[in-house]
């Protein structure tokens, strides 16, 4: 069942979702040990690739692999030739030559994880590229509505925000939907494409989206640094509108929904102050099943498999013209 | 001199198949007939069961010289279209340095003189250096012979730079090729707007930034006065805007469609296939179905490839960093037999009008006519044969295309231009 790579939550099955998340209990357990280390990774290597600035997911993965006693590298890309112009195919090939174990990657361009994987015997596990996949945060969610939920299904997710620009919104509705979980979304009209899939349920009205009864609302962190144009008016604005204010936040209470964020957040913007200390947040819930799940992930990938692609990209070397580095 | 027997001979007006021997002496069509008298010294060719027509015609294609050289040259790019059954092309000025001057235009004309088998034309820049400010030199290009003015790939953005340059150039019997895009709204991608751009994750560019420009250019040009083509349409809309400004009958517009468009979609793309990246972007199922309405029409006047060679270094990087684009020389007239004329969507008779005879009458020259007098033009095509298009078989220096390693129906088997025959399998 043990898969080489971890690139999406879409080709993922039912049952490794399941193997999982029961893996992941497991590891949890470990927390409230005094010695929280086990040998499974012992003699193996993880490099950390992470072309943008990640605390959260970099940190989790990091104690992750070395509570599994891996040795961890960071491959800093600001000191790396990558500032000298060397693609990121060039530095796969180094990587490649350093027959490294795992790579946790992280990039802004949708798809780069694949690639990778398709060229290197390591393990990559994809930790967000682009607007496409974040399958950790997706596992590590579903976990966290398992501990308040332990059947799911049935049960309603309302994701709030920047749908369009949302590598979390895609992975984690796509893995709540598999557990039978109902999601709906819910934002501005030009950050909620009217092309997602059917089995999603599109709110651009926040009283519409609570009357449909949701049992978690799970807000995205507005990145401003993906818009390249203006896609609401202001921050304000989108507080008043999409965000949960100190108003709706005592309707949430009244309600007793759940509220999470895959961090980091926006305080004023996606949710005001009071959430914080709301005590059905499962902000900080989140954080820490991430370690556990990402454990289970490290554990359960055999790295050394076959890399498909590789003899066809052999081949391209061959008749390839002099290189010209762009 | 060369006697072809019993070949089926095909035209752009009829679908039925003439049969007879063609022979050609110095060059020319000399007689054209059933059971032909062989003349000593004839060569004879058994084209029995085999198709012959007049050579393809491609009137986008980018051969990558001056500056590019690492993708095609002139040499490379014009056998790649020998080995597809094309006998001439346009070239788009897309180079480096860009052809927007006579001088430019001079050097790429005495290259091709010198390192192609066939006739190698060039469209020449509206504005100096694309940048969509001044405009070219153009009637400069025009004393070369330059015809077709286009700032390929970049919209020419301001309006009123574009009208002058039609209201300018028109009156030099020159017309305008669109390249239609509004860069704000099409994004860099090159993927499609919609479910497959969510999935992948990709900002997609939507059809209505192609819908726009084809709408905006023919407005253009019916104000001018001038005459406007419409590049490598991609949507449905888009087919639609032409077909409604051409009924009106008061502007001249004529429109191209590519093979890619017509075959593939943005499904296509699966997991990230740089080879089906391309702009404007693959579309979805419906705007392929228009789009071949619109070819069988008459809508698109004539199917050109948009050859655009990438090296293999560029394309196999991950999709948003790889080029857009892929090649279309090689395959264009054995991908056209195997997905609509085998299974009986057109005839040979749309692809000798689209692919030979429009592209030619669009640049003014003389339409390639398996005719007595005519000089001799032609390719024979074997239905039954199969072409694999492995890395090999192409003779582009690039092999950016999806059909790489793919085995189709059909195949180029002979290519002869006036007293030389260019290929032989």
């Amino acid at each position: 069942m043990a898969r080489k790579d971890l690139l999406d939550i879409a080709s993922l099955h039912r049952e490794e979702i399941e193997f999982l998340l029961d893996q992941s209990t497991s590891f949890k357990k470990l927390f409230t040990r005094s010695v929280k280390k086990i040998p499974a990774l012992e003699g193996k290597s993880v490099l950390m690739l992470f072309y943008e600035a990640s605390t959260r997911t970099h940190s989790s993965f990091e104690v992750a692999a070395k509570r599994l006693s891996a040795e961890v590298t960071n491959f800093n890309v600001d000191h790396s030739s990558i500032t000298k112009g060397e693609s990121v195919r060039e530095t796969i090939e180094t990587l490649q030559a350093m027959r490294t174990d795992y790579i946790v990657v992280r990039h802004g361009h949708s798809g780069l994880p694949g690639m990778i994987a398709r060229q290197t015997t390591a393990s990559v596990i994809n930790a967000g590229d682009g607007a496409h996949e974040h399958p950790t945060q997706a596992l590590l969610d579903a976990f966290t509505i398992k501990e308040k939920f332990p059947d799911p299904r049935g049960k309603k997710v309302l994701i709030i925000g920047d749908i369009l620009h949302s590598r979390v919104a895609r992975s984690t509705s796509t893995l709540l939907q598999k557990l039978g979980v109902e999601v709906a979304y819910l934002g501005p009209g030009s950050l909620v494409p009217k092309y997602v899939p059917a089995s999603i349920r599109r709110f651009t009205d926040y009283e519409a989206a609570m009357t449909w009864a949701p049992d978690v609302v799970y807000l995205l962190r507005v990145q401003m640094e993906r818009q390249d144009v203006q896609f609401f008016p202001s921050v304000r604005e989108y507080h008043r509108v999409y965000g949960i204010t100190n108003t709706r936040l005592a309707e949430i209470r009244d309600r007793g929904l759940y509220i999470m964020h895959p961090g980091p957040v926006n305080r004023g913007v996606e949710l005001c102050d009071a959430v914080m200390d709301y005590e059905r947040s499962l902000i900080t819930n989140q954080v820490e099943n991430g370690i556990s799940i990402r454990m289970a992930v490290l554990d359960w990938l055999t790295p050394g498999g076959e890399f498909p692609r590789q003899e066809a990209y052999a081949a391209q070397q061959r008749t390839s013209p002099p290189v010209i580095v762009p | 001199m060369l006697l072809l027997q019993n070949a089926r001979i095909a035209t752009e007006n009829s679908p039925v198949l003439l049969e007879g021997d063609v022979l050609i002496v110095e060059g020319k069509i000399q007689d054209i007939g059933k059971s032909l008298a062989i003349p000593e010294g004839a060569r004879i060719i058994d084209a029995r069961g085999r198709i012959l027509m007049p050579g393809m015609f491609d009137a986008h294609v980018h051969f990558r010289a001056p500056g590019f050289e690492n993708k095609e040259t002139i040499t490379t790019g014009s056998e790649a279209a020998i080995n597809g059954g094309v006998t001439g092309v346009v070239m788009m000025p897309n180079t480096r340095p860009a052809l927007d001057s006579a001088t430019a235009i001079a050097t790429v004309l005495e290259n091709a003189t010198h390192r192609s088998r066939i006739p190698v034309y060039t469209s020449g820049c509206v504005t100096k250096n694309r940048e969509g400010k001044e405009l070219a030199e153009i009637e400069g290009m025009r004393t070369l012979g330059v015809k077709m003015l286009t700032d390929d790939g970049d919209t020419t953005a301001d309006p009123a730079v574009l009208l002058r340059a039609m209201q300018y150039a028109t009156e030099f019997g020159m017309f305008f090729a669109s390249h239609c895009e509004v860069p704000e709204l099409a994004g860099p991608r090159a993927l499609n707007e919609g479910v497959m751009s969510y999935r992948l994750g990709i900002k997609g560019s939507p059809a209505c930034a192609e819908e726009i420009i084809i709408d905006r250019d023919i407005r253009l040009a019916r104000a001018a006065g001038a005459h406007v083509h419409i590049q490598h349409v991609s949507s449905k809309l888009g087919m639609e805007t032409i077909r409604w400004w051409k009924s009106r009958g008061d502007v001249k517009v004529t429109a191209e469609v590519a093979p890619h468009h017509l075959m593939f979609t943005d499904e296509h793309i699966g997991d990230y296939d740089t080879n089906y990246k391309m702009n404007p972007p693959l579309r979805t199922q419906a705007d392929c179905d228009a789009l071949l309405e619109g070819l069988k029409e008459g809508v698109f006047d004539l199917i050109a490839t948009d050859h655009a060679p990438h090296t293999p270094f560029e394309k196999a990087q991950d999709f948003i960093s790889a080029p857009n684009g892929i090649t279309g020389l090689d395959t264009a007239l054995v991908s056209l037999y195997h997905h609509f004329v085998e299974p009986g969507k057109f005839g040979w008779d749309l692809v000798v009008k689209r692919y030979s005879a429009e592209p030619r009458r669009l640049m003014g020259l003389p339409v390639a006519a398996i005719e007595v007098g005519q000089p001799a033009d032609c390719l024979l095509f074997d239905t039954e044969a199969e072409t694999t298009f492995t890395r090999e078989f192409m003779k582009s220096k690039s092999q950016n295309t999806p059909f790489i390693d793919q085995t189709l129906k059909g195949r180029v088997d002979m290519v002869i231009l006036g007293a030389e025959i260019l290929l032989e399998r």
